[in-house]
């Protein structure tokens, strides 16, 4: 029996730079049972899925998603100029007070960076530049990945909310918790906004609000690494909760047969060994998910065991 | 490395999520595989001490998972019987000597041995087929069949269960119905209620078919209380209508005084018992009540599992049964289980362990020791682990020790110097391998 997808989880979006404004489209679709909306952020396909046939509502809802995921990006990418993101990273050394959103997004990074034995770590930005993900043989140099390692730490930074303060040379990056985030966070208006069951997905992170009227489920399909989107390796049946994906199937360098992984150990500089290609976590929430596959991927070749650990469902491609 | 990662951050996690999103209310996520078959097998030897029943058992489960909770389910049992049972008669100082069950031969029993039927044989070859899905957002419906068949017995049956999902799935109620229809068709045909064992080729007494009808009702509610902590409750009514005696058991007569068989003479030139039995006769219809509570209580890893079960018929049984596991994972892929269940009951209004020659007659009369005042204990040990592939085993082994005793207003003269209730042993072996997508 041959199954359709809803839709495809995509684990290898790079997130690229998206000036705000441009391209800032949305576009609905009528498909057999549901509607489809499309639209893109924070460097990834977006869709929207919503179980009715009521055009308008399906408009409605697609419209405050969207909103919602650029309200988030706005504020949070690094690759913007003016927001608080870049305001932090820019302080030279100088508190900066933050407002409760990015206070709360700072107290989790900070539970986070307990959790994980220091490992997920918003500090880490230096060693995203040190290394550049492209599928090319440029690795750095051990000279450059230990200066860029001096200036990463959570424990170097002064949070006390409300006021943060980085040393001369840091730099933060809320890339790592913001699209789980935006997902649960847009997932939670549409589950006010309307009582239909929603599947919300950026760019293969994403959440089921509640059950769909047929009792049915939102399939979702995993890609495997390296294929096209059209051979999803494993679909998944998803009626409600949250489904993440952390994978480097398209990002990583490739050295003399060697492979470096996009994960990088801020204690080390370098990337995780041993990781598997592809880690899907389902958990109630989005960010749970999320943060459960990265951390996952942090423990590189222990990463089933951790897993196996959380009392979760759990899928890894190696 | 090893050991940092085996901790749990999971609980941890969800708290500082419900911070950061501000909401403390989530739909608990329900994510489902690509669905496929899944088999469980498994092989049982039941032996009981001194020969009595031996029973090798083959069962097979196969499961067939279609998306959105929908489930086929598939069962074959094969059971080969063998071995001896008590067909009910006191042991006496002299040899006895018994009619068997198809009325055509005779085997006999030393003296001052618990007479036992040895002519047990059978074959059971058993099939089940349901069918599990949801009915909307909240209720789930299962539906199926049973059969079974043995040499001289036909089962058949259907059942149908309704459950509800309440307090966010954290509750289930749920209401079974199950009808069963039994036919009966010994060897030589069932005898007549309370009609003497008769010398070998005489069939008088012997009449056709029997069946018997049974409804079962149970309603359930199962609660998970929390993370750790899970409770079950059941109610159930079941009734049975019919021929609901053992067709191959008798009673020992006995006289007044001594409590010694009576003897008999068989027909000039034929062959049969030396003493009086009477075949037994219990009530056409039974009707039982049962309640049991079960909590299950997860404690990293580990397991305890607690139950009781009350059940209380028109036969005036009660019976409790107590039953306690707790699985005790034993590093990362395999556990030990030790298991402990206890067994009480009374014995039935009509249950005496003789008839006496020339008391006012009766209206029914069984010595099925299982009908009897017993307990019943079992000790046992599992073991499971989980191979490399991913699929399941286990191994179980289980010591079953039942006695009972005769009531004491019932034992006559001599009997009081005689084994009067046959107890006995048995060891459980069993052997499952689960496997699958």
């Amino acid at each position: 029996m041959r199954l359709s997808r809803n839709s495809v989880i995509d684990s290898g979006n790079e997130p690229s730079v998206s000036p705000a404004g441009a391209a800032r489209k949305l576009h609905l679709h009528q498909k057999s049972g549901h509607y489809q909306g499309l639209f893109r952020a924070m460097g990834s396909p977006c869709e929207l899925l919503v179980d009715t046939d009521d055009e308008t509502s399906a408009s409605k809802l697609l419209e405050i998603v969207a909103a919602e995921a650029w309200r988030i990006e706005d504020k949070f990418s690094r690759y913007l100029p003016d927001n608080i993101v870049a305001r932090i990273n820019d302080s030279d050394g100088q508190p900066v007070a933050v407002d409760d959103e990015t206070a709360n997004l700072l107290d989790f990074a900070e539970t986070l960076y307990e959790l994980s034995e220091r490992r997920f770590d918003i500090s880490s930005g230096a060693l995203r530049k040190a290394w550049t993900f492209d599928g090319s043989d440029r690795v750095p140099t051990a000279h450059d990945i230990e200066n860029a390692v001096a200036t990463v730490g959570w424990h170097k930074l002064s949070w006390r909310r409300p006021e943060i303060c980085l040393q001369p040379g840091m730099q933060i990056d809320l890339g790592g918790i913001g699209k789980e985030y935006a997902v649960d966070k847009a997932a939670g208006m549409v589950a006010n906004e309307a009582p239909c069951s929603c599947l919300v997905n950026f760019g293969g992170d994403l959440v089921a609000t509640g059950e769909r009227q047929s009792s049915e489920s939102w399939q979702v399909g995993i890609e495997a690494p390296g294929s096209s989107a059209v051979t999803a390796q494993k679909l998944i049946h998803l009626k409600t909760g949250a489904l993440a994906t952390s994978g480097d199937s398209r990002r990583y360098l490739l050295k003399d047969g060697k492979r470096y992984s996009h994960i990088l150990d801020p204690l080390t500089g370098w990337p995780i060994e041993n990781a598997p290609r592809s880690i899907t976590v389902a958990a109630d929430t989005c960010t749970q998910a999320g943060m459960l596959a990265t951390l996952a991927m942090l423990s590189g070749a222990d990463a089933e065991e951790f897993l196996a650990h959380q009392n979760i469902r759990f899928w890894c491609l190696r | 490395m090893a050991k940092k990662n085996s901790k749990t951050i999971s609980v941890s996690l969800a708290t500082a999520t419900c911070s950061l999103l501000g909401t403390s209310v989530t739909t608990p996520v329900q994510a489902q595989e690509e669905p496929g078959w899944d088999f469980n097998t498994a092989l049982l030897y039941y032996g009981e001490s001194d020969d009595r029943v031996q029973d090798v058992s083959l069962n097979i489960l196969g499961r067939r998972t279609y998306v959105d909770d929908r489930f086929l389910t598939l069962g074959l049992v094969l059971d080969s019987l063998t071995g001896a049972t008590p067909g009910g008669a006191l042991p006496f100082s002299s040899p006895q000597t018994f009619t068997s069950p198809s009325g055509l031969a005779v085997y006999t029993t030393p003296a001052d041995v618990f007479p036992l039927d040895d002519t047990f044989l059978d074959t059971r070859f058993a099939l089940s087929a349901s069918w599990q899905q949801p009915l909307s957002r909240l209720f789930t419906m299962n539906a199926g069949l049973t059969a079974s068949k043995e040499y001289d017995y036909l089962h058949l049956g259907a059942n149908f269960k309704l459950a509800r999902d309440f307090n966010k799935r954290n509750t289930t109620v749920s209401l079974g119905l199950a009808f069963a229809n039994d036919e009966l068709d010994p060897e030589g045909g069932a005898p007549v209620p309370l009609s003497a064992m008769l010398d070998v080729g005489d069939l008088s007494n012997k009449t056709g078919d029997q069946s018997k009808d049974i409804v079962d009702v149970v309603l359930g509610v199962t609660n998970v209380a929390s993370r750790n902590l899970l409770f079950q409750l059941n109610y159930s009514f079941s009734n049975a209508s019919g021929y609901l005696n053992d067709p191959f058991k008798f009673l020992s007569v006995v006289d007044g005084t001594s409590g010694d068989p009576i003897a008999r003479i068989p027909a000039p030139g034929a062959v049969g018992p030396l003493y009086e039995y009477r075949f037994e006769n219990r009530p056409d219809e039974r009707t039982k009540h049962s309640v049991f509570g079960q909590t299950k209580y997860y404690m990293d890893g580990k397991v305890l599992d607690l139950s009781y079960r009350y059940m209380t018929d028109d036969w005036e049984i009660d019976s409790h049964t107590i039953d306690a596991r707790y699985r005790w994972p034993v590093g990362d892929s395999s556990y030990l289980e030790p298991h402990l269940r206890y067994y009480t009951q009374n014995a039935a209004e009509f249950y005496r362990i003789s008839l006496v020659n020339g008391a006012p007659p009766v209206s029914f009369a069984s010595s099925d020791y299982r009908l009897g005042d017993f307990d019943a204990i079992t000790v046992g040990m599992k073991y499971g682990w989980k191979t490399r592939s991913g699929n399941e085993m286990s191994a179980r082994l289980e010591y079953y020790m039942q006695d009972g005793d005769a009531p004491s207003d019932q034992i006559i003269g001599n009997q009081a110097s005689r084994e009067l209730y046959p107890g006995l042993d048995a060891i459980i072996a069993q052997f499952s391998y689960r496997f699958g997508k």
